[in-house]
Parts: structure tokens; C-alpha cells; sequence
């Protein structure tokens, strides 16, 4: 006749008891190896995060050469400036230049030597 | 915080503590809980070094785990022998695929009562037997009668439903039962 459950129960808590008062101890030097693990994992969260490194790009360097903001500041303007000049140059700066421009000879006497004539 | 201050706190809080760099919190923790790892280790492998190994490692992910840890959705010590459990699981699926014929059959003598106090060979010869159920049958019966965990419990930690931890006990205490009927005299079975 097959055992009912509370039969098997009675047969097996003798087992079960006997187990739960010879459990298996973790030896001294397993403790020590976890004390290890949490000591290193506490050490690793506390590193600070490292900084993201610098990128010195050609563009940094040259940056800095310049003298940096104030001096690419007024690369900038110059840039800005001469590139309107090109665009729309102001009037009356070359109005009338070919009717009201002359010849001046700076050495008249050369030129009369050059010439080799007698003018 | 001092470690004999720390005892009447709970795990959770304790591994609120570890994660904020408090070392007496570890060793309160370490303290609290690696007999009961070790002991849940040895009972599913049935091998002291292999449980020395799985332990360490199931701490070794507490403490990993700690700073996420997510107060009040799931105990420590559920969690922690979840994780024994997987741990202990994937050892033996990895020592039956590389090397069946390598694990030593139970040694018949092992339990004798000239050897050892008879609640000892008792104790061994349950390790035995309980060595041979499958996997999960072996976890529902040593969480369930020798950790004392309730069946809602166990459901949580084997994910399972608690008619599933009832019916593994269940077929798993049917089979200790089968496999130590025949040693009752030699350990003194009838004596209490």
C-alpha cells in the first residue's frame, strides 16, 4: 500500500531535522574572500569618474595660437568686413577714377635718356 | 554606523548602507547571510567546494546589485536564493554535459552510523538522496522542509505557481521517501 503523504512526512522530518542542524558552514577563509569582493566593489564606486579627455584637434591648437577669443574675435570682423567690401563696394570710391587719374612722372630726365631722341 | 548596532536592521536597509560605502554594513551582511547561502548551495549541489564557489559568487552579485537594489519589491534573502538556485543549476547542467561519467555516485558507506552521530549520517544520507531528484524537485523540497519558506514564497523564488511548488514537493518527498526507505534501521529511523 502505497504511503500517504503525512506517512512519508513522518519518515522524512527526522531527515529534514537532522539536516537543518548539520548545515554546511562556509569556511573562515570564504568569509574572508567575500569581505574581499564587498571591499572591492566599494573601492570601485567610489573612484570618481574619469574626465572625458581633451580632444586636441588641429582647430584647438590653432585656436590657441591665435591668442584665443579676443584675437579670433577680430579675425572674424576683418573677414566679415572684407568680404562686404567684395560684395557691395561703397560708391564714389572708384566713381570717375579713369577721367580724373593721371601720369605723374617721377623722373622725367630718365625717361628723355631712354628715349634716346632729342625731344 | 558600528556592526553590532547593525543587527536589528533589516537587509534591505543594511545594503542601502553598503551601497553608500559603509563597511560594517558588508560585514553584517556577510555575517547574516552567507551560512544560510552556503548552506542552500550545499544542499542543491551536495559538493562543499563547488557551495563554497556558488556562494561567494551569489554574495559577489549582492554586492554588485546593491546600488540599483529597489527597496520593497523583493526580499534578500528571496533574491539571493534565486540566485543560488540558477547558480547551482547551471553548475550541475555544465558538469552533466562536460563530463557525465566524472560525478562520483553516492559512496554507500558514507552514512554509516559507526562513522558518524547518527543525526550526521541522517543528514548525509538525505544529502544523498536528495542528490539524486532533478533539479527542481531538489529546490522546492529543501526550500520548502529544511529552509521553512512558505509555498508563496518559494513560488516567488522558483517563479513559479504555488500548485507547481506543491506538486514539486510533493513528487520529490514521494521520491526521498522511496530512496531512503530501505536504510531505516541502519540510521535508526524507527528509534523516535
Amino acid at each position: 500500500m502505497a504511503m500517504s503523504d503525512k506517512d512519508d512526512m513522518l519518515g522524512l522530518e527526522v531527515f529534514f531535522d537532522a539536516a537543518r542542524r548539520h548545515a554546511a558552514e562556509p569556511s573562515v577563509a570564504l568569509l574572508a574572500r567575500i569581505d574581499e569582493d564587498a571591499q572591492a566593489v566599494q573601492a570601485l564606486a567610489r573612484r570618481p569618474a574619469p574626465h572625458p579627455t581633451r580632444r586636441h584637434t588641429l582647430s584647438c591648437q590653432l585656436y590657441r595660437l591665435l591668442g584665443g577669443w579676443p584675437a579670433v574675435t577680430g579675425l572674424a570682423t576683418a573677414a566679415m568686413a572684407g568680404v562686404w567690401l567684395g560684395i557691395s563696394l561703397p560708391e564714389g570710391i572708384l566713381d570717375g577714377a579713369g577721367e580724373s587719374a593721371y601720369l605723374i612722372d617721377v623722373a622725367p630726365e630718365l625717361a628723355f635718356d631712354l628715349a634716346g631722341g632729342d625731344f | 554606523m558600528p556592526l553590532d548596532t547593525m543587527s536589528d536592521e533589516p537587509d534591505e536597509v543594511l545594503l542601502a548602507l553598503f551601497a553608500n560605502g559603509n563597511a560594517s554594513a558588508a560585514r553584517a551582511l556577510t555575517a547574516r547571510l552567507t551560512q544560510r547561502v552556503m548552506g542552500h548551495a550545499y544542499r542543491l549541489l551536495g559538493n562543499h567546494a563547488e557551495a563554497e564557489d556558488v556562494t561567494q559568487e551569489a554574495m559577489l552579485r549582492l554586492w554588485k546589485i546593491a546600488p540599483d537594489w529597489r527597496q520593497g519589491e523583493a526580499k534578500v534573502t528571496t533574491w539571493l536564493y534565486r540566485v543560488v538556485a540558477n547558480l547551482c543549476i547551471d553548475l550541475r547542467r555544465r558538469a552533466r554535459g562536460v563530463a557525465l561519467d566524472s560525478i562520483p555516485d553516492p559512496e554507500d558507506g558514507r552514512a554509516s552510523v559507526t562513522d558518524h552521530m547518527q543525526a550526521e549520517a541522517r543528514a548525509e544520507a538525505l544529502q544523498a538522496a536528495l542528490d539524486q531528484l532533478p533539479d527542481r524537485q531538489r529546490q522546492a523540497v529543501v526550500l520548502r522542509h529544511i529552509e521553512g519558506l512558505a509555498n508563496p514564497e518559494i513560488a516567488e523564488i522558483m517563479e513559479i505557481t504555488t500548485e507547481a511548488v506543491e506538486s514539486l514537493t510533493a513528487r520529490g518527498k514521494r521520491a526521498l521517501t522511496a530512496a531512503l526507505a530501505g536504510r531505516q534501521e541502519e540510521l535508526g529511523y524507527g528509534d523516535e
